[in-house]
């Protein structure tokens, strides 16, 4: 942060007023709820979300004895580890693809981005008819015989296939107009260098796309420990559990079934595994990562 | 040209408006409902209907309102009363059974019980008895039902009779069935969950939860135990996936319209829709509903819908009742249960010509009606606070025994330790 | 340097990769033709019989007001996507340029927005709107997103690597503040603005759960909603959902390939040379 543009002067309030609107925002609608959710989260609250009393420690008490929370936790990261990976090595390698100029690349270049306009719940629904075993045209093409969202060992990848798909469009785009802005004369005095293409990408591009990498990993992990509504219109969690998030444990045992306080413990879970993770990339862009 | 149009159009605005002024204001209401396609459509006709006949009698301007399925109402319905916008409330509203804990503690609900007291001359004799008692919570008539269903038995009647079978009656009936299974071809696939669950039960004389099922009082705790019940009926869960027959998944009307799955339990509704889908492929056979063996009782409990109101005032509480009594009366009943598959919840409903004709076509339709007929009044369906979580709870308790091979003593304690402690923890919170 | 036949081989890769992806898409539409009981024939198959059944398309059109929900989406689709963008812009002008005490702090508290999800913060949010008495207003649907902190991380990303001197020289010229934003960085960042615009524009256009939250009346409904409400209680027929999935699509897609275009040229004419 200490990158600046800015020469050192003497204290203004113009900053701050750029900065006002965002944060009037910001702490209207994000701050002051998610403050709510952690009063929530040590207090009683009835059906109605009013609440009744302090409660300590007992609602994450109850949180952690129900059998429910391992397992997505468990599903959570899973999916995460996941997604995460393979998004980014087919969008880089999409991006990397087109990064060169070719006659057709308008049109490649557009086919890839495309996922990125379609809304999840369009794309959950008709995941759900490829998919579907009885119906659905996947398993009949490619002559399988998998239950897919219906099958307790086949869910988490039926919904895998779907995030990682719906992740495809932007990531792209975002890895593309990288690979785009990197200064043309570095790349050609690596070709003269005789560095193959391959080398080329590992030695020279990535580091300096870095930042753009990180940020995608960053956005995407945060993608996938928040899924919930693909499982909600495909899966319900289940079978048998198996797609449940931390999430959707929070909408179904929490909101759905008016438990507000138990709905705040799971938030507050998410909330500091999302930490967690942030930071651990956090301290790997201090090492890693390289800025233009 | 342009100027004149102007003038006219003001002055006939002026005029419509000191009109207004004159005659007697209709007063509007608003009805929330979660009926589409075909329900969606005849919901939409009644209510033009009843504008133009009762409404422009009594003045009254009923605006339907497409809520989505019940549960996007419902969480609507608990947002409003959480951020107590109670304007925002309709004046009528299409609930399904998991919006009525939120609905009798609603400061503005305007009960049954309530509008018979307005209203001391309303007879309500001719609706019928199971369905109106599936509306009250400790002691208070909620509302009105109005789409009306049981759980029944699907099956494929041209591959039972095939293979030489009659109808099954008993889940061991649909266990001699294993040999039907084939490739791609299941003969019955369920978990069950709240309802179901608590069918069975009830066919044993037992209720799922306390105070009768959570009816007469907040259910705290799981009645099914001690009496040995839930023990019975997962013992005859086990054996039926033993002999092969079950599939330990939610049974899927896809799969069963394809002819891949050979019997099916669901709401008795889906009549209609399943025949469009089935397309003449194969004969479909309705049975009631599987009972857990010969020894037990027959029977499910009523599901479906009711009409509650909300009080925004005397003069909207007044037409709320008159359009709710027109939404139940036997006329709209018997037009709703031949262009859906529901029940007509009122008694005269089913002397009409209408359902006659529908009868005397599709006997089908009739299985239903007779079940809710014929269940004994003590089976209640389940009214709990935390209800998603006990749902998938139920689920996933039960499926996980057959997965894990776990014994029947086990499953009773682990849903013994899963569900009552969701009870425990409501009731804790909600005193 | 490349051989002809080279470059030949890995556009038609690239095509067929992109066949792939959309392969999902195309099903669906081609669904959206099928009759109910064609969808539930087997074997399943991909394309229709023919392209004459669009009783689902009438479905759609007829059952809901389709032109009122996509009015309502677009208007609040452009509105807060504007409003959103212009927020993060002079949030990431302020962190750029100037030096001020608790910047580091702000800077993460703002960064800090992506990592709350937003399903956590619905209901708190919703009795924060109808205190306001913005439910079913378009306000009350597009307030929620107003704060961007991934497109002021991306801004401030830009503006950090452009040239350090433009403002200074800009300064010089008696160029204040506002000046500079409008007329010189906007302009400057527009390919970055455009992408960011069209990735909003695209998340407020999809917005799901909120929308059906904060409207009550079906003229203030949004596409998404409508397309879910085809889904009936006797069962899903995918047949009508695909139709409605196909017809909310359409305004998205056209758009993207308006806005790709725009993105591309001004994206050429910056950085890349042939």
């Amino acid at each position: 942060m200490s990158r600046t543009i800015a020469p050192r002067r003497r204290f203004s309030v113009k900053p701050y007023l750029f900065l006002l609107p965002m944060l009037v925002f910001a702490v209207g609608f994000v701050y002051y709820p998610f403050l709510k959710t952690c009063l929530q989260s040590v207090s009683t609250v009835n059906f109605r979300g009013e609440i009744t009393g302090f409660a300590g420690f007992d609602n994450f008490a109850y949180l952690f004895s129900r059998r429910e929370f391992s397992i997505a936790l468990e599903n959570t990261v899973k999916l995460m580890a996941i997604n995460v990976p393979i998004t980014v090595v087919i969008t880089l390698g999409l991006a990397w693809l087109c990064s060169r100029p070719h006659p057709l690349h308008s049109v490649y270049e557009t086919m890839f981005s495309l996922p990125m306009v379609v809304s999840m719940a369009s794309i959950s629904l008709i995941f759900k008819v490829l998919l579907n075993p009885s119906v659905g045209w996947l398993n009949y093409a490619l002559g399988l015989d998998i239950g897919w969202y219906e099958d307790r060992h086949t869910a988490m990848s039926g919904i895998l296939l779907l995030t990682i798909w719906m992740g495809i469009g932007f990531n792209f785009l975002l890895f593309l107009s990288a690979f785009r802005s990197l200064p043309p004369d570095m790349l050609g005095s690596a070709a003269l260098d005789g560095a193959g293409k391959f080398r080329t990408l590992i030695r020279i591009q990535l580091p300096l796309i870095s930042p753009t990498v990180l940020y995608v990993v960053c956005t995407n992990m945060i993608q996938a420990m928040m899924t919930n509504g693909p499982i909600l219109i495909l899966t319900q969690g289940g079978p048998s559990r198996s797609t449940t998030t931390l999430i959707y444990l929070m909408y179904t045992s929490g909101y759905a079934s008016s438990n507000y306080s138990l709905a705040a413990a799971v938030s507050m879970a998410a909330f500091a595994l999302t930490l967690l993770f942030s930071l651990l990339l956090f301290g790997m862009e201090k090492r890693k990562v390289h800025y233009q | 040209m342009k100027k004149l149009t102007a003038l006219f159009l003001t002055l006939s605005l002026l005029l419509s408006l000191s009109g207004c002024a004159l005659a007697e204001e209709p007063v509007r209401i608003v009805f929330w409902h979660s009926a589409s396609e075909a329900a969606g459509a005849l919901v939409e006709k009644y209510v033009k209907d009843f504008n133009d006949t009762v409404g422009k009698e009594k003045g009254i301007q009923v605006e339907a309102v497409f809520q989505g399925a019940y549960a996007d109402s419902v969480s609507k319905m608990n947002g409003i009363l959480t951020a107590k916008q109670f304007d925002t409330l309709p004046d009528v509203m299409q609930l399904d059974a998991t919006g009525k804990v939120s609905f009798s503690s609603a400061e503005t609900a305007y009960t049954v019980d309530q509008a018979l007291i307005d209203h001391p001359e309303t007879d309500l004799s001719s609706m019928l008895a199971p369905a109106m008692a599936n509306w009250q919570l400790k002691g208070a008539q909620l509302g009105l039902p109005f789409a009306t269903s049981t759980t029944v038995t699907y099956y494929n009647k041209t591959a039972l009779d095939a293979a030489g079978f009659a109808a099954p009656k008993t889940l061991t009936d649909v266990g001699a069935l294993a040999a039907l299974n084939a490739d791609g071809v299941t003969v019955y696939a369920a978990i069950p969950n709240t309802p179901t669950l608590a069918n069975w039960l009830g066919q044993l004389g037992s209720d799922l939860v306390n105070n009768h099922n959570g009816t007469e009082g907040s259910a705290t705790e799981l009645s099914c135990i001690e009496n040995g019940a839930l023990a019975e009926f997962l013992t005859a869960w086990k054996a039926l996936y033993a002999s092969g027959a079950l599939a330990n998944k939610n049974g899927s009307g896809d799969e069963f319209v394809a002819g891949r799955q050979l019997i099916m339990t669901d709401s008795s509704s889906k009549v209609a829709n399943m025949m469009a889908k089935i397309d003449g492929r194969f004969e479909l056979g309705i049975a009631p509903y599987l009972k857990v063996s010969d020894s037990s009782a027959s029977g499910a409990t009523v599901s479906g819908s009711c009409l509650v109101m909300f009080d925004h005032g005397d003069a909207r509480k007044e037409a709320a009742w008159a359009f709710v009594q027109y939404l139940t009366s036997a006329s709209v009943q018997a037009d709703f249960a031949a262009g859906t598959g529901y029940l007509p919840a009122n008694k005269e409903a089913q002397e009409s010509e209408t359902w006659q004709a529908l009868i005397a076509e599709y006997p089908v339709y009739q299985v239903g009606l007779n079940q809710l007929l014929e269940t004994p009044d003590t089976m209640r369906s389940v009214t709990v606070g935390p209800s998603a979580d006990f749902y998938y709870g139920i689920i996933n308790d039960i499926s996980d025994m057959l997965e894990s091979d776990l014994s029947v003593e086990e499953t009773v304690d682990l849903m013994a330790n899963d569900l009552g402690g969701m009870l425990a923890q409501y009731a804790k919170a909600n005193p | 340097m490349k051989s002809k036949k080279g470059e030949w081989t890995l556009g038609a890769l690239a095509v067929c990769l992109g066949c792939l992806v959309l392969f999902p898409l195309f099903y669906g539409l081609m669904g959206a033709f099928k009759s109910p009981a064609e969808f539930v024939a087997w074997p399943p198959t991909v394309l229709p019989r023919s392209f004459g059944y669009l009783k689902n398309f009438e479905t759609v059109f007829t059952q809901l007001p389709m032109l009122r929900y996509f009015w309502n989406t677009l208007v609040v689709s452009v509105f807060s996507t504007v409003i959103k963008l212009a927020i993060a812009l002079l949030a990431a002008y302020a962190f750029v340029y100037f030096d001020f005490a608790g910047k580091k702090a702000l800077f993460f508290l703002l960064l800090g927005t992506m990592m709350l999800p937003p399903d956590t913060l619905t209901i708190t949010n919703y009795q924060t709107v109808s205190h306001l008495g913005l439910l079913d207003t378009y306000l009350g649907i597009g307030i929620v997103s107003f704060v961007g902190a991934s497109q002021m991380f991306m801004l401030r990303q830009h503006f950090l690597s452009s040239p350090k001197p433009i403002r200074e020289a800009a300064q010089m010229d008696g160029c204040g503040d506002v000046r500079f934003i409008a007329f010189i960085l906007t302009p400057m960042s527009m390919p970055l603005l455009l992408t960011l615009f069209l990735q909003a524009f695209v998340i407020q256009w999809n917005a799901y759960l909120w929308p059906l939250l904060v409207t009550n009346t079906n003229e203030m409904r949004t596409v998404q909603i409508g397309i879910t409400m085809l889904t009936t209680l006797e069962g899903t027929n995918y047949e009508t959902v695909l139709a409605g999935a196909a017809v909310a699509l359409i305004p998205a897609v056209l758009l993207f390939l308006f806005l790709r275009k725009a993105i591309t040229r001004t994206m050429s004419g910056g950085a890349i040379v042939g």
